[in-house]
Order: C-alpha cells, then sequence, then structure tokens
C-alpha cells in the first residue's frame, strides 16, 4: 500500500485565549473583599438572564465601572487579555484594529455550595471572558466540581462513533473542555461557545469576573 | 393596505415523548428497594462519572431475571416503540418488523447530586424512566428536572423581535420534570443532564438507549 503524503490540519477551529495574572494575590485579595461586602441587593442583576439561584450571587454589568483600583486594575488585565487574544486571531491589520472601540458588559458571581450556572451562550457580543479570583477549594472524590465547561459546539458530530473518530488528538476531539480555574487565570472565548459552570461542593466560595465584549 | 395572512409553521422540530407507564404504582417500590440494594461497587458503572451523590448502575439491566425488572423493561421498550413509531413514516408493517436493541441502567441522584450533561453516541433514541422523584424544590425550581439542551443552529444576533418569541420557536433549552411512572423519551443525540437536586428525597432513575436494526440485518458499530 502507498501512503499518501497528507497535509492535515484543525479545521472549523475556535480560538481559545489563556492567561495567568502573577502575582495575584494582592489583587484578588481586595477584589473579594469589595465583592463580598457589595453582595447585595443594590449591586444585584436586576434582570438576570436565567432563572437565580439562591447559592450563586450575580452582580450587575457594570462592574468596569466602578471606580475602585482593584477593579480599575483588574479592568486592565483582563480588557488587555481579551485584545491580545483578538489580536492573534484575527486578520485585521493592526492600525484596523487599534482604530476600534471595545465595549464591554462585565459582572462578578459568588458561587457558595451547589452554586451552578446553566450552559448558555452570549449573543450580540464578540467575544467573552472568565477571570478567576477564588477557585475554591477542591473537593476529594468530587472532580467535576465548580468546573468551568466550554461545550463543543458541533452539535450531532458525536453522534457516530467508531475506534477511527473516538481517539482523535485534542486538537481534533469532539467533547467538552473543562477548565478548573486558578486564582489569576484568565480564559478567553468566543462569545458564541455555550458553556456553563458544574455545581460547586467546596465548602468556601467561589469568585470569578465574567465579561462579553464587542468591538465598533 | 390591509394586513397580510402569514402561514407560520415549526421547522426542524425535534420529537419529545413522554408515556405513562400502566404498572408503575406496583412496580415502583419494589424497583426502588432493588436498585437501593444494588449500589455496591460491583454494580456501579465502571466509567461512570466519580461523585458520591449520583450512583449509575452497569448497563446490564435488561439480563436482570427479577420481574419488576423484566416488566417496567418491557413497558418501557413498548414506549419507546410507540413514540418512534408515532412519527415514523414507514408502513406499520416495516416498523413492526425492525429489531429493537438497547441498553439500561438505573440512577440514583441524592440531594446535591446530579447527572452532567451528555449524550450518547450510535444510538438513536433515549428513554428517562422516572421510578422516584425527589420533592419539589421551592428555593430552585430546576432541582432534579431533565434538561435538554438547545441544540438548534442558533443566531448570534438578537433584536426585540428574536428575544421574545413564544414556544415552539424561542430558544433555549427545555426541561421535563420527572414523575414516577412517566418516561421521556427523545433523540439520543441531544445533549442532556439531570439537574441539582436542591431537596430531601431521592431521584431514582431508568435509562434506556435504544435503536432500531433493519430485518436486513444491516450493520450497526459496537455500542
Amino acid at each position: 500500500m502507498v501512503t499518501p503524503a497528507v497535509t492535515l490540519r484543525p479545521a472549523f477551529a475556535v480560538a481559545l485565549g489563556t492567561a495567568q495574572l502573577s502575582p495575584c494575590e494582592r489583587l484578588n485579595r481586595e477584589l473579594e473583599a469589595l465583592f463580598l461586602a457589595r453582595e447585595d441587593d443594590e449591586h444585584r442583576n436586576p434582570m438576570p438572564s436565567h432563572i437565580p439561584q439562591a447559592e450563586t450571587f450575580e452582580s450587575r454589568f457594570n462592574l468596569f465601572r466602578w471606580p475602585e483600583p482593584c477593579v480599575q486594575e483588574l479592568r486592565k488585565f483582563v480588557l488587555d487579555t481579551v485584545v491580545a487574544t483578538v489580536r492573534e486571531a484575527t486578520t485585521l491589520a493592526p492600525g484596523d484594529f487599534a482604530r476600534l472601540k471595545l465595549h464591554n458588559h462585565t459582572w462578578f458571581h459568588i458561587t457558595r455550595p451547589a452554586g451552578s450556572f446553566i450552559s448558555h451562550n452570549h449573543p450580540m457580543a464578540s467575544w467573552s471572558a472568565v477571570y478567576c479570583v477564588r477557585a475554591g477549594e477542591p473537593v476529594p472524590g468530587e472532580p467535576g466540581s465548580g468546573v468551568l465547561r466550554l461545550l463543543d459546539p458541533r452539535a450531532g458530530a458525536g453522534a457516530y462513533a467508531d475506534p477511527a473518530n473516538t481517539r482523535l488528538h485534542p486538537a481534533f476531539a469532539v467533547t467538552p473542555i473543562d477548565f478548573r480555574l486558578t486564582d489569576g487565570q484568565i480564559v478567553v472565548f468566543p462569545s458564541y461557545l455555550f458553556h456553563e459552570v458544574t455545581p460547586f461542593y467546596g465548602r468556601d466560595t467561589r469568585i470569578t469576573v465574567a465579561t462579553n465584549c464587542w468591538f465598533a | 393596505m390591509s394586513t397580510p395572512a402569514a402561514h407560520v409553521v415549526p421547522i426542524f422540530a425535534t420529537p419529545f415523548g413522554v408515556v405513562t407507564l400502566p404498572d408503575a404504582a406496583t412496580l415502583n417500590p419494589a424497583l426502588a428497594a432493588l436498585f437501593t440494594a444494588r449500589t455496591s461497587p460491583q454494580w456501579r458503572e465502571a466509567n461512570g462519572a466519580p461523585g458520591a451523590l449520583t450512583f449509575r448502575s452497569r448497563d446490564d439491566l435488561l439480563e436482570w431475571p427479577e420481574e419488576p425488572v423484566r416488566r417496567v423493561m418491557h413497558g418501557i421498550l413498548a414506549g419507546v416503540r410507540t413514540v418512534a413509531g408515532s412519527i415514523s413514516e414507514l408502513t406499520e408493517r416495516e416498523f413492526a418488523a425492525l429489531q429493537l436493541e438497547a441498553r439500561a441502567w438505573f440512577t440514583l441522584v441524592r440531594p446535591d447530586g446530579c447527572v452532567p450533561s451528555t449524550s450518547y453516541p450510535n444510538t438513536s433514541w433515549l428513554a428517562v424512566y422516572c421510578v422516584t422523584a425527589a420533592e419539589a424544590s421551592q428555593a430552585r425550581v430546576d432541582s432534579g428536572v431533565l434538561r435538554l439542551h438547545e441544540s438548534r443552529l442558533l443566531t448570534m444576533f438578537q433584536d426585540p423581535t428574536q428575544g421574545g418569541v413564544r414556544l415552539p420557536y424561542r430558544s433555549g433549552h427545555c426541561t421535563w420534570r420527572p414523575v414516577p411512572g412517566e418516561m421521556a423519551v427523545f433523540p439520543a443525540a441531544l445533549t442532556h443532564e439531570i439537574a441539582l437536586v436542591r431537596s430531601s428525597g431521592m431521584l431514582a432513575l431508568i435509562s434506556v438507549r435504544a435503536r432500531f436494526v433493519g430485518s436486513g440485518g444491516a450493520w450497526m458499530p459496537p455500542w
């Protein structure tokens, strides 16, 4: 049998950016204290898009307009990471990209034991990101606790399975991708991607900041 | 100018059947007792999701000799046939000639347990039968529901007319609250989950993967 030369490449790929804020301890401490102090009705999202849970607090979407230095420091890191991700993924010329104005909706989540967030995506936005302020304690025997799960957008592609399509390299695998976020980690992904947070079983709190971005 | 008459129909619809088993009141207590007694490691599915709050058995329920299991499996498979047949364009005779292949297991979900989102390859229909349901939760309306994830290709663009449409056109997930004696039947490729149970009581379910094989012995991938 002749072995033909094959050029293999990922098609229909999803751009996924990750970065780590280092050091992050001081900033995360300040953010945590601020968020816990404002976990109240005044700062709660008045129009949640999903059924609210007592175990998960969602703030209003104006977080990055807060003047507190720790919030503004986080804003710079998060939006710079989004921009860096898009710059890597886009074919726009640097000058054209630099002229775009970046808009965002940004909020925080405080998740307590048994809190979760149903799978969803974000219409009318192009890029989304999740930053981890506090990962929450890992729970022995519950590896799926508090995981950020990105669902594979190729719905139905895994409905037929045989040995030749179930053990593919990660770039080609049809499977959800789980992130056990660590303090200071940020994940950037296209807003069309469905994602969820699985039930959190730690005894403490899991705190994240999420942003939706659009450019004009 | 007169208002034009519009004819609007749902397209790309997904079948979702609900079937009530007639013998449920008799069978369910016996099934619940049997399943509760078989939660030791030897009965656990080896590749099941770990976690202390949810138990998934091996998928060999169809081979169990116990009478309540055999009777409920008979009813479940008959229900799957009914749902699949109700939307099939095959003739009754052609449909009756199909051989039904199935694998079945039970799942026990305790308070704060859940079944993560999943779907099943090489399978056409999934049936989820409720043996016992946890109590309803006042605090979390989706406690213990079967949630079917939105599967249609969605637009990322929204305006007020797209954000506020009614069923069956509204985009979003669908939920079904398990009721003892009832089962849901839907395409197995749909991503679905059992949402976290946030109340007392235990949710006991029987799940059945099913597919039909033509009388000509068409090839089917192993499952």
